[in-house]
């Protein structure tokens, strides 16, 4: 029975062959080789513009809950956790500056200042809190404080508020006019063109102007601003050699905390808004492989319909306890979800949607990050 | 008739090579196989648990190794046989809402069946088609990630693993083999395997998945 001893021996053998090797990470590159990622935007993509001055002094720069590992989580914008997940450095602000006014602040302006290749540096993320798509003057802007209308002394903080066309515009004039191949590119706006059409329909209508005409006038103004969008990434963006860029559309900006405050009419008007821009940018991209549109207003939808398939148990309650997320730290926390005992990360906020009444809590910017790394994925760049 | 025309031709072979037929599948006797299988589950498998983007799920592909068997004739009829094997590889890819992202990790598995057999037509004849069912012992292990199922599951974070279980399930069978001569066979068969799975990943979220393969394999035996 020689022949059923090697037979056994065999058997054994694969057995124990089979045995070896536990669960591992495999390949963890991305298929292609970033070198760099190149952000365009505003609030949403900011990584600390403004964490400088008086922000700074408050332990803010973020627009969530600021702090490395405030919540538990390794990153807090969406634009960190995608670099990190294509094995890139953190991105950092390409400008920073505050135009502070003193006088009501309490602290000085802080002279803006670019960290790109302008000056040596290796900062790529250009988008900066309270930028608009083209105009210059957005939310946070010195330039709309108002002394005898308290509602504006919000902008003595003085955001540099430089729209994505000047963001784009200062890029290439920084780096030879050109984009590479082995660079991202991420463009994502809207919001605050937004926030301020709506600003101007309240005041329309509060000093007895048509409703329906200022209705319509906001929702126009916001399908130019998708167009204008659209327009920089065809001609400045793709024309200039950019290869892989992704546009992210806008949230449905109806479900925020903010819309919600202003009942359903106000929500209605605020959808209508965002489907329009929305429509105008996607409509007038030019068609090109090079390009990765995410449906993050789909997305949106989606999370708050579904909160618990997305780990969600609160879409409508900011976490912060300042009216900005731009300061807020995990020491200025609703009781909800405030760090169980002092030097702990306050986990609960990874169950709210929002930080603020606009921007998200870390671990809603994680979700976004994980929608466009979907999508890169479909696309083959990840 | 096509299969009696094949055995014809094989017995036509066997008489070429010279080969009595004093030995055949007869009560007592062991044969022993080493053959080419592959595995080509049928997946079915259930949303990936929260928190994950929804209607996520996975396809398992096929994969082929060598195998082999080694069977013991209980009576004329009946028999045992022991299936084992090298590892198979299989790929993992996204479906569903991740459709698109295509292989998102791989995992090894071994699946040892034993076989209650029956074996039609007498054990002298050249040509035995069988039947037959039993148990099998999945064993998945040595699994990858890879970057994107990171990305779409941790994005920014450490590496995703996916585990699975052991399983068990049950294997039917239907095969034949055809003699060449005193000792030799040429033997072919397809397995249908009922078994589902868990895979679980390191981020917490999981998936059941049916996997209820169909294997097709051929070999080459000995009959001792």
């Amino acid at each position: 029975m020689k022949k059923f001893h090697v037979l056994t021996t065999a058997l054994a053998a694969a057995v124990f062959l089979a045995g070896c090797g536990g669960n591992e990470a495999g390949n963890q590159k991305p298929r292609v080789a970033f070198t760099s990622m190149v952000s365009f935007g505003d609030s949403l993509s900011d990584v600390g513009s403004y964490a400088v001055g008086a922000v700074a002094a408050q332990g803010g720069g973020h627009y969530s809950i600021n702090g490395i590992g405030a919540t538990g989580l390794l990153w807090t914008n969406w634009t960190e956790f995608l670099s990190a997940t294509l094995d890139l450095a953190a991105p950092c602000a390409a400008e920073t500056g505050l135009n502070t006014i003193q006088a009501v602040v309490g602290a000085p302006p802080v002279p803006a200042t670019f960290h790109d290749a302008s000056t040596g540096g290796t900062c790529t993320n250009y988008a900066q809190g309270g930028a608009r798509v083209t105009n210059p003057v957005g939310p946070g802007n010195a330039l709309l404080f108002n002394a005898s209308v308290p509602s504006t002394y919000s902008n003595a903080i003085g955001q540099l508020t430089v729209p994505v066309q000047t963001q784009i515009a200062n890029y290439l004039a920084h780096n030879g006019g050109k984009f590479t191949s082995d660079q991202l590119v991420t463009v994502f706006a809207g919001g605050n063109d937004i926030f301020i059409n709506v600003a101007t329909f309240q005041a329309t209508v509060g000093a007895g102007g048509d409703p329906t005409a200022a209705a319509t006038a906001a929702v126009t103004a916001m399908a130019q601003a998708g167009t204008e969008e659209a327009g920089y990434i065809n001609a400045q963006i793709l024309a200039n050699g950019a290869t892989h860029v992704v546009v992210v559309n806008l949230p449905d900006v109806s479900l925020t905390p903010f819309a919600i405050g202003s009942g359903a009419s106000g929500q209605a008007l605020v959808k209508s808004m965002t489907q329009a821009f929305n429509s105008a940018l996607q409509g007038n991209l030019t068609a090109s492989a090079n390009l990765v549109f995410v449906d993050a207003f789909a997305a949106s939808e989606d999370q708050a319909t579904h909160m618990a398939q997305y780990g969600l148990d609160n879409v409508t309650t900011p976490t912060c306890t300042s009216s900005s997320s731009l300061v807020c730290t995990k020491n200025t926390l609703i009781g909800a979800v405030a760090p169980a005992a002092s030097g702990a990360a306050a986990t609960a906020a990874n169950t709210y949607e929002y930080a603020d009444s606009v921007h998200p809590t870390p671990y809603g910017y994680r979700l976004l990050a994980e929608l466009v790394s979907e999508q890169l994925a479909i696309k083959g760049w990840l | 008739m096509k299969k009696h025309s094949i055995a014809t031709a094989l017995v036509a072979t066997a008489a070429l090579c010279g080969a009595g037929a004093a030995h055949a599948q007869a009560a007592g006797d062991v044969m022993v196989k080493l053959g080419w299988n592959k595995i080509m589950p049928k997946v079915r498998s259930t949303e990936l648990s929260a928190p994950s983007l929804p209607g996520s799920t996975i396809d398992i592909k096929s994969a082929s190794a060598l195998f082999f068997t080694a069977a013991y004739m209980v009576t004329d009829n009946a028999s045992v046989e022991f299936l084992g094997g090298l590892p198979y590889k299989h790929d993992i890819i996204g479906t569903g809402s991740v459709q698109g992202v295509g292989k998102i990790g791989s995992i090894h598995q071994i699946s040892p069946t034993l076989l209650m057999q029956y074996r039609f037509l007498s054990p002298d004849s050249p040509f035995r088609p069988r039947i037959g069912v039993g148990p099998t012992f999945a064993w998945f292990y040595g699994s990858k990630g890879s970057a994107a199922l990171t990305a779409v599951t941790n994005p920014g974070g450490p590496p995703t693993t996916i585990g699975g279980d052991t399983e068990l399930g049950a294997t039917t069978e239907l095969g034949a083999s055809f003699k060449i001569n005193k000792h030799w066979f040429v033997d072919a068969a397809v397995l249908k395997t009922f078994i589902n799975t868990e895979a679980k990943l390191s981020t917490g979220q999981r998936t059941r998945a049916r996997l209820n393969p169909v294997a097709v394999n051929a070999s080459i035996g000995y009959t001792f």
